[in-house]
């Protein structure tokens, strides 16, 4: 069964017809050639599809693409401006916190949830809100001082 | 001589395109007309195959295509290819779960998916069988025909005379230890996306190490000439070594798009990655050891049975690697090695990370501490007794140049508060030393030689290009790669851009395995550029009016030595070379080292790599005694790696390996029963979140290899080589027991202890 709807995805309002049984990761990927958001595992246990829905950080694969009608979606696509790249992302790439990069869009977005929530994280916390993104490449060092770099306020 | 950008943590080359999500790996990649495929795969672990009725599936509509071994040539490979035994797609006989009998390719992954159940296979179930030693047992059922007792492959040798050693021995040591079927859990999963244009070419994009060996592969099991063949690696999701060679998938991918006349791509499933992909493989090591009693090994046998599972794949080459990392670490006059791979029905591993000297130096570095115990001389002083220096022929015949392992342990002892550790001993809590040694890349994995070709080019406007077929896993090899040019030409690092992993465009290089690509494609790449920049002086030398041995390069800019104001930009150079002179810059170079003669044939004497890396990694651990769980309080990893063509990315190299090794060591393990894989998911298979991760701190030791790009050598692949026996190593300390079967769980700790209350009881 197919049904039309309407998300506004990276400020942009994209409608389309999806399959009722297809996930959110589906439609960014497959109908909306959003491929920044990776699937890993389809099954919530990796974190590389975590995007922002609604201002709540979410697995794309868990959440059905219906379920997604009417609500803003943010993606590793709608996180850079035009001119300049956002204040993770340049943390990321300057404190060594990419290898494979696979796990980055997630893993950026992740952190992106929490410092919006919490901007004064302790180490522990950033490395609790996490813990749903698996890294096979960087033992995760890097990554938690990219995020803990931002911490203070440099949003 | 200080590099201005070798030796500098610049952010790598690829980073933006990651961080912005631009990065296109293969599932990202679309054509036109693109079908997606689904492979079939055994639900038996042994059984004949009958018949394969595809006449439901083909009528399923959305379905253009679907393939069987009889659309191939029926040609087997593996690596290396002497010892070749599967097919793309079985007709004969399946041999474990997961192995690929047919494939569809339709409109849609549904449609593939339902096309597959639809696909009917007849088989006459055999008896299976899951024990390597049970397999070498007469009557033992034969997974491939005419393979006596199993045994895919038999390595073994001897330098000197280990029974006249141990007789000479003071003490002699003989213990059993068992390593486990951990999986590499690269984030993305396997997949190609094979196009044919209207010449017959094939284009491939894959998930691989090492395009340009694959190509030949491809084209031999295709049936296509070679030249009709393109291998392209887009940026990868992590390999690990799961991508060195073909997989079965990517040969089928490429029947299929054959078959359709359209692309088709294919991406393994999260659980197939897991219960269809080539992990490490399990040994069980039988380790005999002599020594004196002040401490010097005399003589030292090892004896190797691992479970090879359904087909040999990268495993008798482990195998191989795993005798001489063993051996070649210390000095001693007598040793023998005994190696079996042995056919079973269980999943068949391949190369992972460390190609064997994982499981070795577990075994050999926990039972060193056992003999240090008993000798009651220091672990770290036991093994600068014995171990290789710079100068030494080591046992195997390696020929050891740089070594920087004493200051590994210097630094490691020094950082994690070793010599401190005896003075306030804490209850449950100990520390735990290992070390290693690696080749840094080697002879004899393709044909006899280690070749890295390239080409750099300078552009008319100063800026410039490398092409190297060496493969960006991610471990950042493109940017060390560009680092070393942009040092050598001495242009700015932003004006240098690399293009790499794709066989029409770029040079040969074997591939991204062997811990070889900064040492061979660097050196490759230094040669390269050090061509150009000869170019670059001699017309500077003109405009200049100066000899060109009195010109130096830096910062973009070529200068006369002791006279900067007597200077001019490189683009200036570049645009009066091509415009006004006529004269291209553009330089080829290339690396096959070393230069030793071939190891023996029949005794494998002899010295296959150009360096070789060292490490030592102390851990310190408590251990809970109710529950058995291990907590790691600090790590610290020493890694003599050459010379750190870029810090930060080296650091993150040993952070992810040490990371990647606490899991081998406590927790990550295939469980399988009866040839089924149990926890074929991130939920049941443990791999360490970024909560579990201890303190890691990270050491680059620089013992500048004299044949080195700048000194450099490798650190990324054996990152994790000692990381198992330093925790299992500190566990001892902490608590007492000693496990010596991978991973040591809370499960077995508390066995143990029981088991240690228990004899304490009875004596």
């Amino acid at each position: 069964m197919k049904k039309r709807i309407r998300i506004l995805v990276n400020r942009e309002w994209q409608e389309f017809v999806v399959d009722c049984n297809k996930s959110l990761l589906d439609a960014l990927r497959d109908i909306l050639r959003l491929t920044g958001t990776k699937r890993g595992c389809n099954t919530g246990d990796c974190g590389a599809c975590s995007v922002i829905l609604d201002g709540k950080l979410v697995n794309a694969c868990l959440v059905l693409a219906v379920e997604a009608d009417g609500k803003s979606v943010l993606t590793i696509e709608g996180l850079a401006s035009k001119d300049e790249l956002h204040p993770l992302q340049k943390s990321f790439v300057e404190n060594g916190a990419i290898q494979c990069g696979f796990c980055t869009p997630g893993m950026i977005l992740t952190a992106k949830a929490l410092l919006d929530d919490h901007p004064n994280p302790s180490e522990d916390e950033i490395r609790r809100a996490i813990a749903g993104n698996i890294c096979r490449c960087t033992g995760y060092v890097k990554i938690v001082k990219a995020i803990n770099s931002l911490v203070g306020g440099h949003k | 001589m200080n590099g201005s950008i070798v030796g500098r943590s610049l952010p790598r080359v690829d980073g933006i395109e990651k961080a912005t999500g631009q990065a296109k790996y293969v599932d990202d990649l679309d054509l036109a007309g693109m079908l997606h495929g689904k492979i079939l795969r055994s639900p038996l672990s042994h059984a004949r195959i009958i018949r394969i009725d595809t006449q439901k599936a083909e009528k399923l509509p959305g379905v253009k295509g679907i393939v069987t071994a009889n659309d191939t040539l029926k040609i087997p490979f593996s690596f290396p290819p002497h010892l070749k035994d599967k097919y793309p797609l079985e007709f004969e006989k399946v041999r474990c779960i997961g192995d690929e009998i047919a494939a569809v390719a339709a409109v849609d992954k549904d449609i593939a998916e339902e096309a597959i159940g639809l696909i009917d296979v007849e088989f006459e179930e055999l008896t299976s069988v899951f024990d390597p030693i049970e397999a070498m047992k007469p009557g033992a059922p034969e997974v491939h025909e005419g393979t006596r007792n199993n045994i895919s492959r038999k390595i073994e040798w001897e330098y000197g005379n280990v029974q006249k050693g141990f007789e000479e021995s003071d003490y002699v040591f003989e213990n059993r230890f068992t390593t486990s079927r951990p999986t590499h859990c690269s984030l993305e999963p396997h997949g190609a996306l094979a196009y044919v244009d209207n010449t017959g070419k094939l284009t491939i994009w894959m998930t691989v190490q090492n395009p340009h060996t694959v190509k030949e592969e491809l084209a031999n099991l295709l049936g296509l000439a070679s030249h009709q063949v393109r291998v392209i690696k887009p940026p990868i999701g992590g390999a690990f070594g799961a991508r060195i060679m073909m997989d079965p998938l990517d040969v089928i991918c490429a029947h299929l798009a054959l078959k359709c006349g359209k692309p088709v791509k294919i991406i393994n499933s999260r659980k197939e990655e897991f219960y269809a992909s080539r992990g490490r493989l399990p040994m069980i090591i039988d380790l005999k050891t002599g020594v004196t009693k002040d401490g010097k090994i005399v003589s030292r046998e090892a004896t190797v049975i691992a479970d090879k599972g359904a087909y040999n794949s990268h495993g008798p080459r482990v195998l191989g690697y795993a005798g001489k990392a063993l051996f070649s670490l210390y000095n001693m006059p007598h040793t023998k090695f005994t190696g079996l791979t042995v056919y079973t029905n269980n999943p068949y591993s391949g190369a992972f990370r460390g190609f064997g000297n994982p499981q070795v130096t577990f075994a050999s570095e926990c039972q060193l501490d056992m003999i240090a115990e008993s000798l009651k001389i220091d672990p770290i002083e036991f093994r600068l007794k014995n171990v290789v220096k710079s100068g030494d022929v080591a046992p195997t015949g390696a020929k050891i140049t740089s070594c920087g392992i004493e200051e590994c342990f210097l630094r490691s002892a020094r950082l994690s508060g070793w010599k401190e550790r005896q003075v306030e001993r804490k209850k449950n809590r100990g520390f735990g030393v290992a070390c290693m040694i690696h080749s840094s890349g080697a002879k004899g994995f393709f044909g006899d030689s280690n070749l890295s070709d390239s080409f750099v080019k300078m552009n008319p406007d100063g800026s410039v290009v490398i092409y190297s077929g060496a493969s960006d896993l991610g471990q950042g090899s493109d940017t060390a790669l560009t680092q070393i040019v942009a040092e050598e030409l001495g242009v700015n690092f932003e004006k240098v851009k690399i293009v790499s992993a794709d066989t029409d465009t770029t040079p040969v290089d074997y591939g991204s395995f062997g811990t070889r690509v900064t040492f061979a494609a660097g050196n490759a790449v230094k040669m390269a550029a050090n061509v150009v920049k000869k170019q670059i002086f001699e017309v500077a030398a003109e405009l200049l009016e100066a000899h060109e041995d009195d010109l130096v390069a830096h910062g973009g800019v070529v200068h006369v030595m002791f006279h900067p104001g007597r200077s001019l930009p490189i683009e200036k150079i570049a645009r009066t070379a091509y415009y006004d002179m006529g004269k291209p810059l553009s330089g080829r170079g290339f690396y096959n080292g070393p230069d030793s003669p071939s190891p023996d044939v029949t005794t494998y004497f002899g010295n296959t790599s150009p360096a070789y890396c060292f490490a030592a990694q102390v851990a310190e651990v408590e251990v809970d005694p109710e529950t058995g769980s291990v907590k790691i309080l600090n790590f610290v990893a020493a890694h003599d790696l050459g010379r750190a063509i870029n810090p930060m990315a080296a650091e993150g190299q040993v952070e992810g390996g040490v990371v990647q090794g606490i899991g081998y060591a406590l927790m990550e393990d295939l469980v399988c029963n009866k040839g089924v894989v149990l926890n074929p998911n991130f939920s049941d298979y443990k791999v360490l979140k970024a909560p579990d991760v201890p303190p890691i701190e990270p050491i680059l030791v620089e013992s500048n290899d004299p044949n080195g790009p700048f000194g450099a050598k490798g650190v990324a692949e054996p990152a994790l080589v000692p990381t198992a026996p330093a925790i299992a190593n500190a566990i001892y300390d902490a608590i007492g027991v000693r496990i010596t079967d991978l991973p040591i769980t809370p499960e077995k700790i508390i066995r143990a202890l029981r088991e240690k209350r228990k004899t304490s009881k009875e004596s």
